[in-house]
């Protein structure tokens, strides 16, 4: 049952790396609000989408056993989407409103 | 035994409960979107377009956290339901895989569109985006319903040797007699939440002397949307609802109303009273006689079974509980008509946007829409009780074996502390958003 747990912290951490992302690059900066939720949809869509490579956190909790490496490979992994979510929006919206 | 399936309904108790803040506004606040750009469309009022606008900001920050607080929902299937699962897996599988790739998609796609894509689109497109949101998130909400709705009174199955329950009729899902009355139901009481929190915004910027212009619409919008939606959830939807209640799950019906004895000629309908669960009665009881059958069956002397027509096992396993909670979805709807009718009469005699009283009450107000749609669900869940699937399913059948009561409490505790963090980044983010207010738009 602590996957849920890990899943959430995954998203946490996408937000945490989003909203400094802005904050030290600015020209990819929404303000807080939308990079937090870039943050969310960017860690959850790296998580969702590479997860099953084996660092999803079924994996990480595979049989009740706590693999922390795997943990660390989610958490990086989370971050690098809270990264992305904001880089990536940013250019999107940039495009849509040249 | 006992400990887990307490510890598993009350974690899940806890989750849905804290989700269901979210989708609860965004359906509803969806429609408002789309009658405000739809307004900004016919009339090119650039104040229309704008308020649109911001409460799209709004709704992508309840959507965004909709979209985490979900996330555990989709685990706990697995985690703590696993039984669940495995035995149903082959019917709730179809509606809530529905749910995430035709609706979410559609959601989350043209929201993202809505906020950049404005000038690229054009108005009419903008707006169509906008519809397509609404559309999405109401879909979303039909697919749920459709889910709970199968749970609630099951049809179109067959049960295999093994237990499992398999479709046998894909179209019975959507056809089910539960479902359209609890979906039109539900998302009327989300146009009630959403229509409170924008009356109670504009009631704060008019109460601060703050973006007045908007305060007033949102005001207007929220107070003349509030009571239409106010009125449609009490009926036709709400009584229609409990018909299908008194008709599919009489125990339930029962316990809800707190009919302890089945009366011999019309039941009385119950509206202040406490549950009094040694000697199986009401105490303190105040009730009107004959309402209740003539409510449910147009007949003042219709008999109405009582709690003592059924045996123990199929009484709902927490009546106090569902009692409550049904009285307060009731007593709180009651109470949202009076203060709607009291502000739509001000607005006529253009007395609202000055009688203070009333704007602080409205502000105030906001957490009660919450509170209602939440026993309302309260309601659905505790008289299926205690059954998973009704009369077909235990909930003591549907829970994962394995998974140790301890085991629960501890990530119990740490969903508290996590939805801690995520409930004051959500407030602080609609705090923020609510006092940069509107924009006006800069070309």
């Amino acid at each position: 049952m602590t996957e849920t747990l890990i899943s959430l912290l995954s998203i946490l951490i996408g937000i945490v790396a989003a909203n400094l992302t802005g904050a030290i690059y600015k020209k990819y900066s929404f303000g807080v609000i939308g990079n937090t939720i870039a943050g969310v949809f960017g860690s959850i869509f790296l998580i969702k989408s590479f997860g099953r490579l084996g660092f999803d956190p079924l994996s990480i909790m595979d049989n009740g056993m706590f693999h922390i490496f795997l943990f660390l490979v989610n958490c990086l992994v989370s971050i690098l989407g809270g990264v992305l979510g904001v880089i990536v929006m940013k250019l999107i919206s940039n495009k849509l409103n040249r | 035994m006992e400990d887990m399936i307490f510890y598993d309904r009350l974690q899940f108790a806890f989750t849905i409960t804290f989700h269901y803040i979210f989708p609860q506004l965004t359906m509803g606040l969806s429609l408002l979107i789309v009658f405000l750009k739809g307004k900004y469309l016919l009339s090119k009022i650039e104040k229309y377009n704008n308020a649109a606008k911001f409460l799209m900001k709004i709704f992508a920050i309840n959507f965004t956290m909709g979209v985490v607080t979900g996330i555990p929902m989709e685990f706990q299937f697995g985690t703590n339901w696993a039984k669940f699962s495995e035995l149903t897996g082959g019917i709730i599988g179809q509606t809530l895989a529905m749910e995430g790739m035709f609706s979410f998609f559609l959601e989350s796609s043209f929201l993202a569109l809505f906020i950049f894509g404005e000038k690229l689109m054009g108005q009419k497109l903008h707006f169509l985006t906008g519809f397509l949101v609404f559309l999405g998130s109401w879909a979303s909400g039909w697919f749920i319903l459709a889910t709970n709705a199968w749970m609630q009174h099951p049809v179109g199955y067959e049960i295999l040797e093994n237990g499992k329950f398999v479709l046998e009729n894909f179209g019975a899902l959507f056809t089910n007699p539960w479902l359209l009355p609890a979906f039109l139901h539900n998302q009327m009481a989300s146009v009630v939440t959403s229509s409170f929190v924008v009356a109670s915004i504009g009631a704060f910027y008019i109460l601060r002397n703050k973006q007045v212009e908007y305060g007033k619409l949102f005001l207007k919008v929220g107070v003349v949307f509030g009571l239409v939606s106010s009125i449609l959830v009490a009926f036709p939807t709400g009584d229609w609802n409990a018909k299908n209640v008194a008709k599919y799950q009489p125990a339930s019906f029962a316990a809800m109303e707190g009919i302890f004895e089945t009366e011999e000629a019309g039941a009385e309908i119950v509206l202040v009273g406490q549950p009094n669960m040694v000697e199986k009665k009401l105490d303190n009881k105040i009730a009107v006689p004959n309402i209740l059958s003539f409510l449910t069956h147009q007949d003042w002397d219709k008999q109405i079974p009582g709690m003592d027509q059924f045996k123990e096992e199929e009484l709902p396993s927490n009546i106090p509980a569902l009692y409550y909670s049904y009285h307060i979805m009731v007593g709180l709807g009651t109470i949202f008509i009076g203060v709607m009718v009291l502000a739509l009469f001000l607005l006529w005699r253009k007395k609202l946007y000055s009688f203070k009283p009333l704007l602080w009450f409205i502000m105030f107000l906001v957490p009660f829409p919450y509170i209602a749609n939440i026993t309302g669900w309260y309601t659905a869940e505790l008289g299926r009780q205690p059954y998973l699937v009704y009369g077909l399913l235990k909930t003591s059948d549907g829970i994962s074996p394995t998974v140790s009561s301890g085991n629960t409490l501890f990530t119990l505790l740490g969903f508290v502390a996590l939805y801690m963090l995520l409930g004051l980044l959500f407030l602080v983010l609609v705090g923020k958003t609510i006092n940069q207010g509107p924009k006006p738009q800069t070309h």
